[in-house]
């Protein structure tokens, strides 16, 4: 089936069988791999997007219901040598990964954590990050992560 | 920049690899692009003992979109099965009918798209011919492989029975430890190309030229023709360092399709397909004089295996080397079930043997009523009591002193229960950690430019740990140069060869043939400098020059910038290739690497000394009264790890580590159904990591440590430290919030109603 996804504000048409998610269409099909597959089952957080600014997680959404919505992915936040945002930036000062294949899910989800409005303290964050498990265990550094980024992104 | 500054080992620097992973340039093995891939999606045994005695493939086949499903009748016969990395013999997969454990490989469908793949795979209906499994210890048809004491690795000191006899305080305990599994976020792909009769496989691995070797092997192929690339890795922990049996079977079904492979295991799969950390038992004894001074000790565990497997950890290696003891005994028993062959998984011996001692050492502090710290303190040993040699050095003591002055531990009323606040019962515990500090062999080369810029190429292995950072900064530190002035290539069999990434061995490894290599580069350039008939350097002592801040600098401030020093000693480009090999191990031992054996110069098989690193770790736990939910809001680990070579990804490995702990002591564990052999909990849902919410305080002391005997850069390594004191520490603090001693992990609510 015809989809048209926008991704990063550009318009994508491919056909993709119905089943397919938009983490598979993502990946195998626009080759923007940095949203990561961790589990496919909504249990991990390493596919988490934006769509229409809101944190979802792709491996739950199917590519043909993803069409009307404007979906940014991590490769969408800094063009090649543009600097970082203010939330990558953050995660490289504070060193707020070993592995770095949750980290796009990760930064996905701090951004739109920092504009819901809970990141208003260390146990907020805590709480509505625990969506993103790490394995290699970056936690109290991601919470300094958004920390940093917060008033930054806040225009403070 | 003859006036400028350059990198140092030891001083804190973002990872170099840091923004092509915030941006998601990074590619990790499935994120390799390969023109137009077929699908796989396997299909897993649905029993754990047995045969399969056919295959009804019809509908699978009917799926729209299937190319091709292999199974042991028409593949059988294509790939040998792997080799372990240790430890006897191990399960076949589709080389044969045979089924040994639930959830072994048994088929691979093959489709145009996933969906299609998956969709065939759940459509393969199989006959079985189910015969009983025998799940864990305990269960009827576990065979229990008995040794003598002192066969093994074992360890037989004076006689600890009398001496235990004869003790003024005992402990006689027995402990346990669960089933664990890695669950790396990233998945257990592989995906394999062959051109003409070149096969290039893109997998995550700990070990690329063991993972090349073991697959040539089984595919009986030369080495050289196959090329593995795995450049950024997604958490391995142990999991990716042996070869599996899935990438025979998506090399063989990319040769048979005559096109690229992707196969994506599912999260489940990947608790059957790989390796993990088999549940443990433990019989701890300790004797011990009313001062404290220890008499006896006699540890014995049993661990569980496959059927065909040897593979066990042995843990009392590291146990019988803690403390000063004249009379020690250990013995190691495996236990072989129906299950998929156990490996490497974080500080594979001491995370479930040093929580059998580091409890027992509490409850003999406890029985003595003295300080668990004072405890360690008065058994202190001189020497390694195991062998008598000497450590290379030993820093436990400042370890516990440090440790206990940020966190308070004098403040500790050391009666159990007696620390409440409010609804919570506030307990504080702490334990020693000990890692031996091992180290490889490995092969490293260094290009200069006339530029001044620095390329070093090296196949070893980023699994987080910051290795292309560590690499960039041992060179910057060696050449003179600035971090960003270095380009690293690690992480592929084109590369030289580095070994294992595990062991806590890695970083030691690498660096020493990067600061080899780059030793090599000075040598170079100063002869060339000193033998010129013009320049500043000229008739110098090569020996006295040094390489820093972007220059080639003499005695006295005599100094040649690099480029002018470089196009000296070569045209163009210098090119330095080295091999090292560690202390205590042959020269052919990087021969060995380079065929993908494990060579490793161990610290506690070392001629020369033991060579251990060690960390004092101490919690606090609350426990509610009434729920009796438990949690860590604080943790404070002390390490000497000797020289450390970031200080800012060394911090995220030691914390990462203390979390693991939190997780292994009170959430993690892999639940088995008894009668089928079965993980029931194998999700991550319901398999429990810490999550943001379950971490709260995290601090680490780097305790600084000179050692010159362990290697040339004095390098002890850190992957594994940071979870060995862990486990007893917390419950170690659950007993002194509740007077509760659980013996077992993991420590949940039920534990302490
Ligand atoms: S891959 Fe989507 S939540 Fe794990
Ligand atoms: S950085 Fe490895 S899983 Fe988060």
């Amino acid at each position: 089936m015809d989809v048209l996804l926008k991704v990063n504000g550009t318009e994508h048409r491919l056909a993709v069988d119905v089943r397919t998610t938009l983490l598979d269409a993502l990946r195998e099909r626009l080759e923007l791999t940095g949203t990561k597959k961790g589990c496919d089952l909504g249990q991990c957080g390493a596919c988490t997007v934006l769509m229409d600014g809101r944190r979802v997680l792709s491996c739950f959404i199917l590519a043909v219901a993803a069409q009307e919505a404007e979906i940014a992915t991590i490769e969408g936040l800094a063009g090649e040598n543009a600097p970082l945002h203010p939330m990558q930036q953050a995660f490289l000062d504070q060193d707020a990964y070993q592995c770095g294949y949750c980290t796009p899910g990760q930064i996905l989800s701090a951004i739109a954590c920092v504009q819901e409005g809970h990141a208003n303290s260390a146990d907020q964050i805590r709480e509505y990050m625990s969506g993103n498990l790490c394995r290699c265990a970056a936690y109290p550094k991601i919470v300094a992560a958004v920390q940093q980024a917060k008033p930054l992104m806040e225009g403070s | 920049m003859p006036d400028g500054t350059h990198t140092t080992i030891g001083q804190p620097a973002i990872r170099i690899d840091g923004r092509a992973k915030v941006t998601g340039m990074a590619r990790y093995a499935s994120d390799e692009v390969v023109a137009n891939p077929a699908h796989a999606f396997l299909v897993t045994s649905a029993i754990a003992r047995g045969r399969v005695r056919g295959f009804r493939l019809e509908a699978a086949r009917a799926v729209p979109g299937v190319l091709d499903i292999l199974t042991h009748e028409n593949v059988g016969g294509e790939a040998e099965k792997p080799q372990p990395m240790s430890g006897g013999d191990t399960t076949t997969t589709l080389e044969s009918d045979r089924i040994w454990h639930d959830g072994q490989i048994i088929a691979l469908v093959l489709a145009e798209s996933f969906e299609a793949a998956r969709e065939a795979a759940h459509k393969v209906e199989v006959d079985y011919e189910a015969e009983t499994p025998a799940a864990s210890f305990g269960s009827p048809g576990a065979e229990e492989e008995v040794r003598e004491a002192g066969e093994h690795k074992d360890y037989k000191l004076g006689d600890a029975a009398a001496a235990f006899a004869a003790a003024e305080v005992k402990v006689d305990a027995r402990y346990g430890t669960p089933t664990q599994h890695h669950n790396p976020i990233e998945l257990y792909t592989t995906t394999c190309e062959w051109r003409g009769g070149k096969l290039t496989v893109y997998e995550s691995s700990q070990f690329v030229y063991g993972l090349r070797a073991s697959l040539a092997k089984q595919l009986r192929m030369d080495p050289g023709d196959i090329h593995v690339v795995s450049r950024f890795v997604g958490g391995a922990f142990g999991s990716r360092g042996g070869i599996t049996a899935r990438t025979a079977w998506v090399a063989v079904a990319a040769r048979r399709l005559n096109r690229p492979v992707r196969l994506v295991p599912t999260r489940d799969q990947g608790f059957t397909i790989v390796t993990y950390r088999a549940e443990t038992r433990h019989h701890i004894q300790l004797g011990a004089t009313r001062d404290g001074r220890l008499t006896a000790l006699r540890h014995e565990g049993w661990e569980v295996t496959s059927r065909p497997s040897q593979y066990n950890v042995s843990g009392t290696e590291t146990t019988a080397r803690i403390y000063a003891c004249p009379n020690i005994l250990t013995k190691v028993n495996i236990v072989h079930a129906d299950r998929n062959t156990p490996g490497f998984m974080r500080a594979p011996p001491e995370t479930p043997y040093m929580f059998a001692l580091e409890t027992a050492m509490d409850e003999l502090a406890v029985s003595l009523g003295m300080d668990p710290v004072e405890l360690r303190r008065v058994n202190e040993p001189e020497r390694d009591p195991a062998t008598g040699k000497p450590f290379s050095s030993r820093s436990l003591m400042p370890c516990f002193d440090q440790g206990a002055e940020r966190f308070g531990w004098k403040r500790r009323n050391p009666s159990p229960g007696a620390m409440r606040e409010g609804e919570w019962l506030v307990g504080w515990g702490c334990a020693a950690a000990a890692y031996p500090a091992n180290i490889g062999p490995a092969a490293c080369r260094v290009t200069l430019t006339a530029e001044g810029r620095a390329r070093v190429q090296i196949a070893a292995h980023d699994i987080g740990t910051g290795a292309y950072t560590a690499i960039a900064i041992t060179a910057a530190d060696r050449l003179g140069l600035e971090l960003g002035q270095v380009l690293v290539e690690l992480g592929g069999t084109e590369l030289p060869a580095a070994g294992l990434a595990a062991g806590s061995s890695h970083t030691a490894g690498i660096c020493n043939a990067v600061a080899k290599a780059c030793e090599g580069v000075r040598q170079r350039l100063a002869q060339a400098a000193v033998t010129s008939n013009e320049g500043k350097l000229a008739g110098l002592d090569p020996a006295s020059l040094t390489l820093s801040a972007g220059a080639l600098r003499g005695p006295g401030g005599a100094a040649e910038a690099l480029p002018k020093a470089l196009a000296r000693a070569a045209p163009g480009a210098l090119e330095v290739y080295a091999e090292n090999i560690p202390q205590g191990l042959p020269p052919e031992s990087i021969g060995k690497v380079y065929q993908g054996q494990m060579a490793m110069s161990r610290g506690h098989s070392r001629e020369d000394a033991t060579t251990y690193t060690f960390g004092a770790q101490f919690v606090e736990v609350r426990v509610h009264e009434l729920t009796r939910e438990i949690r860590v809001p604080r943790a404070v680990g002390a390490f000497a790890a000797g020289t450390i070579v970031n200080p800012l990804t060394a911090y995220s490995q030691y914390m990462g580590g203390m979390i693991w702990g939190i997780g292994a002591a009170l959430h993690e564990a892999t639940e088995i159904d008894p009668h089928a052999a079965r993980y029931v909990n194998d999700n991550i849902a319901e398999y429990l990591i810490p999550v943001n919410a379950d971490v709260r305080s995290i601090e680490v002391i780097m305790v600084p440590e000179q050692d010159s005997q362990v290697n040339p850069l004095g390098i002890k390594g850190i992957g594994e430290i940071g979870i060995v004191g862990m486990n007893a520490a917390i419950s170690n603090a659950v007993w002194h919030a509740t007077g509760r001693r659980i013996r077992e992990l993991p420590i949940r609510i039920e534990d302490l109603l």
